[in-house]
């Protein structure tokens, strides 16, 4: 108590000074118009500096709440988007499931590429499930545990994909030669469609997995093979499977009645 | 209250009066008005009360500023003078800094003047820049502070000589 007073005592000076300082100011801004726009104007300036500095700060701190609640927001636009698509006319049954998970692991320079999820069992996720992301399609679930799940990658040679080119309606299959990660090949498409570079392709609604109408890729480049009546079409997928972090698992409800109509 | 006490308080309002009277309404070519009043804190003695020093500056800037309504320019410069002039007198002077009457006997021609000067040229420079308020002015508040700072320094110097001078 006694060092403040002491340092009070001998910085009154400075604190008169002050003080007198912030009076005259005081009086100029209240007193002339021109100071009291100026004034008002700088302290405006430095508020909204500081307060946008605090806000910077504190919605950094909020990112990953953020990062939740927008999660949360997409899966809600992706369960009425697919609700609304053509598949939903065709189903008897409601929209498709859909739960969000977190690429763990995923690889693309093998033959054979898997992808795992930090969703499993526990989260409704069952097996045969497709799975895409906001820029179109991912795999198939393959083995799912209480906690995690396995996806056979469409960067897999093992898989094959119902497709269609959008413009055309045509069907075809889409797989992966096992060379570029973004790069697929499409096949069963007769040379008498009038393909064009750039015609976009989308899921053919027709392999159970996938919803119809989520798109895939372009069309890089194609070559017509005489001798079998069908295009070599090889197509530029939207995604990059380098770099995958957030994905959509779609359970079809209808799945389970279809396979049993399949077997019967 | 002593007899330094009253001399200086009798200087003082009549110091004012002369700034408030004449030298506030001298209006010298549109552009001129001296702030004779500075005298009061050239000739202030150092062996005095620093924080009264600045209560005094303070007064007397705010009676000036109520006269000339400029609401508050002659207050803040007149304070920040007083508040720094320990400095100025450390820097014009050196080691005599601290004797009883420094600025007006007994010191070296050129450290009167530099003390003279930059303690007017300091305040003008401060006043002009609260009047104007603007970079956009700088131009203009160097041009009035170098003229009025040259005005308030011939008529400060002049009167030391006049009338503080044959007192010794």
């Amino acid at each position: 108590m006694q060092s403040i007073i002491n340092s009070i005592i001998k910085y009154r000076n400075l604190i008169i000074y002050f003080f007198l300082l912030l009076f005259s100011f005081n009086n100029l801004y209240n007193n002339s118009g021109i100071h009291y726009t100026k004034l008002g104007n700088i302290s405006t300036g430095i508020a909204g500096y500081s307060a946008n500095q605090i806000n910077n700060i504190k919605s950094y701190f909020n990112l990953i709440t953020e990062n939740k609640l927008l999660k949360e927001e997409n899966l809600i636009l992706k369960r009425k988007k697919l609700s609304y698509s053509p598949n939903k006319m065709e189903s008897k049954n409601s929209a498709p499931n859909i739960i969000s998970a977190n690429v763990i692991k995923n690889t693309i320079n093998k033959r054979r590429n898997f992808i795992l999820i930090d969703k499993g069992s526990k989260d409704g996720i069952i097996t045969d499930s497709g799975v895409i992301n906001s820029s179109g399609i991912i795999g198939i679930i393959n083995n799912v545990s209480p906690d995690y799940s396995s996806i056979i990658s469409i960067l897999n040679t093992d898989l094959k994909i119902n497709v269609m080119i959008k413009r055309l309606s045509t069907i075809g299959s889409l797989y992966w030669d096992g060379y570029s990660p973004s790069k697929m090949i499409l096949s069963d498409i007769p040379s008498s469609n009038q393909i064009k570079l750039g015609d976009t392709i989308v899921t053919g609604g027709m392999s159970f997995y996938f919803p119809k109408g989520i798109p895939i890729g372009t069309i890089s480049n194609y070559e017509t093979n005489l001798t079998e009546g069908y295009f070599d079409i090889e197509v530029s997928i939207f995604n990059n499977f380098s770099s995958l972090n957030n994905v959509y698992v779609i359970d079809n409800l209808d799945n389970e009645q279809i396979n049993k109509l399949i077997n019967n | 209250m002593n007899q330094e006490n009253l001399k200086l308080l009798s200087s003082v309002l009549i110091i004012t009066i002369f700034q408030i009277g004449i030298f506030n309404n001298m209006n010298l070519f549109n552009l001129i008005n001296p702030s004779f009043y500075l005298l009061i804190f050239i000739l202030y003695r150092t062996t005095f009360d620093r924080t009264l020093f600045i209560l005094l500056g303070f007064f007397v800037g705010l009676l000036i500023d109520l006269t000339a309504q400029t609401y508050g320019c002659h207050t803040i410069a007149a304070i920040t003078i007083c508040f720094s002039r320990e400095l100025l007198e450390k820097y014009s002077f050196g080691v005599n800094a601290n004797l009883p009457k420094p600025m007006i006997s007994g010191t070296i021609l050129t450290n009167r003047l530099f003390f003279f000067f930059s303690i007017v040229f300091i305040h003008q420079l401060i006043y002009f820049s609260l009047v104007f308020f603007s970079f956009s002015f700088i131009s203009t508040i160097i041009f009035y502070t170098l003229l009025n700072s040259i005005v308030t320094f011939i008529v400060i110097w002049v009167t030391t000589k006049i009338f503080f001078e044959k007192k010794r």
